[in-house]
């Protein structure tokens, strides 16, 4: 009898404990990603929420105690080739656990009040990964018990959330011919969706989405479309060969409108970078957003900022949604700030054109026909052309943040650069950089110089608040140095950023006073972040190769 | 701030060099200005998205020295850039061939010349190096004053003891006799004020957002908050010009001597 009483006990107790655990083996359901913006004190995706928006409800940190923050810890990704590396991978937060990925793919799981790591799993790509632009990961993404991370050497790696064990890892594209995964990769239902970087060696770009539990692919949209696919018909060379090796990367995390059903991605730029002769066309979807059906990657629309790219103006950014009225009509629009120079407004339902403004100085476009196509005032030529954004541009994959408190964007921006652009044959050799002649650059590209000695005219960063309804600078908080630093916006009206001196800001929402800064002694190349543990707020943000973590002094 | 203002009018004479632009050194590596020409165009397809215009812009590889950390000899730098440096950016160049990145290197040797993307192959009147060095250690030009040559002068105005091996002969003579045509990063002077109205010049040594610093008089090392200061900026530099100082014939000759320094530094 007490036996039976023993067994009854047991399986009673099993059955009630039954709910918890179910919660705790599916800890991030759809529906929970779905409703990210519900749960501040979580960062579930790696733009915040589906709409990219990098903005947070928490508003415990305000403008009256900002000058309080500490620093609560720090760590440091020790991981061998990575420390000489960008850390640009903005964090997840999920239930008072971090998780986030040093340079190349050194994932951890870290208490997010203490900085103390539960586990570290340390992938090695492999020797025939090659990049043009780092060895980096920009962040993970979860689904139930498991986090997806994209390699350097072209995987997608599936890991079990508490073990930090390998579930699978799937060949997306080969590495040999420059196929890398630098982006956090987005989830959307039971699909996981990635894109390759690698425009600079001739790639053909691709957007592609895989079943979370097996890997199995579940469609692909190729960024550079071949026979029989729309948009083939911008590819105008009468060999028919340029759009084998069009490039078309994809760099950035894609953003989500469920209601609409569309999921919306930047596409890089084509190949070869700075000659296109070899493609003469408009070169679609390259420079692009495009919008896809996340059931089956059929495009929806799609916007081309920069038709037939000669300057490497990747549209790189982040799709950032928002709803708003604009202009006087309800809308559900779409904010994106291009490394072209230009601040858009676009309708996200209908890929329709409303607003081209610059952000920066601009001398490459002189308006927008009646259809927003950018009417082209200048081209790379042999004698060299001086183009207005720089190579690298106003702005680049760094994410910038939409307020719909103050509904301000703010757009971390290299102001008024220039290169001259020079145009030289190109020829394409498997697996090596297929680009043309480098446009001249007063400032190093990816930023790892801690010596400053250039003159004002060489380039300036700064955070720059636009106003979307018509594109005009509401503030701008300038930094003597340009900055690869995403942007963070709160409900109580502040902003974070920081730059490539390695200072990290709270700003002023509202006018972009400076309220509180610190010194992280090194680059700042990620984009910050917040979440909550026990109703305390904490922001955090990675430099050098240190990730640090911020709150209100106890 | 009088004592430091007396000390730059004393060393004004000649802080020498180190402006402009313009490639084709190659004496001391027998290259030809073709090879370099061909370098040229291969660096800049090649190289200067990370190593920028002047070689410069790669912390702890900075081309424009005319020395490299992981290599000495010039096949020691042809295998370097074709095989890469593991687990960096500096990828393999395996799509170069061997006369390709012979080219680059000689580009490379010449880079030092500063401004590379100009070349400035003008023909320039070589005089007498001794009279060359007479004149510089003269009181007429006090060149010795700011400028060592493998030691000597101070360390507000460059060493010049392998000025030879790192400029062409045009772009000596321009130095001489108009220096601020081009100062390079590294050779600028830059001036604060303080709220009380008290001003220190200086070579810039490094800048921020927020503060500056220099290397200012007395070879001391200096640094500013700019909220501290009522103005700030960069201002030419003290190295004169000597073209109503010296007769084209003396400049050629300070030219001679000059392109006869060509000895490595410790």
């Amino acid at each position: 009898m007490k036996r039976i009483i023993h067994i009854f006990v047991c399986t009673l107790g099993f059955i009630i404990c039954l709910p918890s655990f179910a919660q705790i083996s599916t800890q991030i359901s759809p529906e929970r990603l779905l409703n990210a913006d519900q749960e501040p004190e979580n960062w579930l995706l790696y733009g915040g929420d589906y709409d990219s928006q990098r903005h947070t409800d928490l508003d415990e940190i305000t403008r009256e105690n900002a000058d309080e923050l500490e620093l609560k810890w720090v760590w440091q990704n020790r991981a061998r080739d990575g420390a000489e590396q960008k850390f640009e991978a903005t964090p997840l937060v999920v239930d008072g656990i971090l998780y986030t990925v040093g340079a190349p793919n050194n994932v951890v799981a870290i208490d997010a009040i203490t900085g103390r790591l539960f586990w570290i799993y340390n992938y090695v790509p492999s020797l025939e990964a090659r990049l043009c632009c780092g060895r980096v990961n920009r962040g993970l993404a979860i689904h139930g018990n498991s986090l997806f991370m994209g390699t350097i050497d072209g995987k997608l790696v599936k890991l079990d959330s508490r073990s930090g064990d390998p579930e699978w890892i799937i060949d997306i594209a080969p590495p040999e011919f420059g196929y890398a995964l630098t982006l956090a990769p987005l989830i959307i239902d039971n699909k996981v969706i990635v894109g390759p970087a690698g425009g600079e060696y001739g790639i053909r770009g691709f957007i592609a989405a895989y079943d979370v539990d097996s890997g199995e692919e579940l469609w692909r949209f190729n960024t550079v479309p071949g026979p029989g696919e729309p948009g083939f018909e911008s590819w105008e060379d009468p060999e028919q060969e340029a759009w084998k090796i069009g490039g078309g990367s994809i760099w950035q995390t894609g953003s989500y409108d469920a209601e609409l059903n569309l999921t919306y991605w930047g596409v890089g730029n084509p190949g070869p970078d700075w000659n296109g002769d070899s493609r003469p066309g408009d070169n679609l979807y390259t420079e692009s957003v495009v919008a896809l059906n996340p059931d089956t990657g059929e495009i929806a629309w799609h916007y081309q900022f920069t038709p037939h790219d000669e300057m490497d103006y990747d549209a790189t950014q982040a799709a950032v949604l928002a709803d708003m009225v604009w202009q006087g009509e309800e809308r559900k629009v779409m904010l994106w700030a291009n490394r072209n120079g230009v601040f858009y407004v676009l309708d996200r339902a209908t890929g329709e054109f409303l607003l081209g403004e610059p952000f920066v100085s601009v001398n490459w476009l002189s308006g927008f026909d009646d259809n927003g196509r950018p009417i082209r005032a200048l081209y790379p030529t042999e004698e060299g052309t001086f183009i207005m954004p720089n190579n690298q541009g106003a702005t680049n994959w760094f994410a910038p943040s939409y307020s719909p408190v103050t509904e301000l964007m703010y757009v971390p921006s290299w102001l008024d650069t220039f290169s001259v652009y020079t145009k030289r044959p190109v020829v394409y050799t498997p697996g090596q950089q297929y680009v043309g002649a480098f446009p001249t650059m007063a400032l190093p590209a990816l930023g790892v110089n801690a010596v400053n000695q250039r003159l004002p005219e060489e380039g300036l960063g700064a955070i720059q608040a636009i106003n979307p309804q018509n594109g005009e600078i509401v503030w701008r908080h300038m930094m003597s140095n340009v900055t690869d630093s995403g942007v963070l916006s709160t409900a109580s009206n502040l902003v974070f950023a920081g730059g490539r001196e390695g200072h990290f800001y709270a700003l002023d929402a509202e006018t972009g006073e400076e309220l509180w800064r610190a010194s992280l002694g090194g680059q700042i190349a990620s984009g910050p972040m917040s979440y909550a543990i026990d109703g305390k707020q904490y922001v955090a943000i990675s430099a050098g190769a240190g990730l640090f973590v911020f709150g209100l002094r106890d | 701030m009088q004592k430091y203002l007396r000390l730059v009018l004393r060393c004004i004479p000649c802080s020498l060099l180190f402006a402009l632009c313009s490639l084709s050194f190659a004496q001391e590596h027998s290259y030809a200005p073709s090879d370099i020409e061909n370098g040229r165009g291969l660096y800049q397809a090649n190289c200067l998205g990370c190593h920028g215009n002047d070689g410069d812009l790669v912390e702890g590889a900075n081309l424009s020295t005319g020395r490299f950390r992981r290599a000495s000899a010039d096949e020691d730098l042809i295998r370097l850039i074709r095989e890469g440096i593991p687990n960096t950016l500096m990828i393999p160049k395996t799509n170069l061939s061997y006369g390709d990145t012979r080219a680059i290197v000689a580009f490379l040797r010449a880079l030092p010349t500063g401004g590379a993307f100009v070349a400035d192959n003008r023909e320039v009147v070589i005089g007498d190096a001794a009279r060359g060095e007479a004149l510089f250690f003269s009181n007429q030009t006090q060149c010795s004053v700011c400028h060592g040559v493998n030691g000597g002068g101070n360390l507000l105005s460059p060493d010049l003891g392998n000025i030879g091996a790192t400029r062409t002969s045009a772009s000596l003579e321009d130095a001489i006799i108009d220096p601020l045509s081009e100062v390079r990063r590294g050779q600028r002077f830059y001036r604060v004020t303080d709220l009380e109205g008290n001003t220190v010049n200086g070579l810039l040594l490094n800048q921020d957002t927020h503060s500056v610093q220099l290397l200012r008089e007395g070879e001391r090392l200096a640094a500013f908050l700019k909220e501290e200061l009522e103005s700030h900026g960069f201002i030419p530099s003290p190295m004169p010009s000597y073209l109503d100082v010296l007769s084209p014939d003396e400049v050629s000759d300070l030219v001679a001597f000059m392109i006869s320094l060509q000895q490595e530094q410790p």
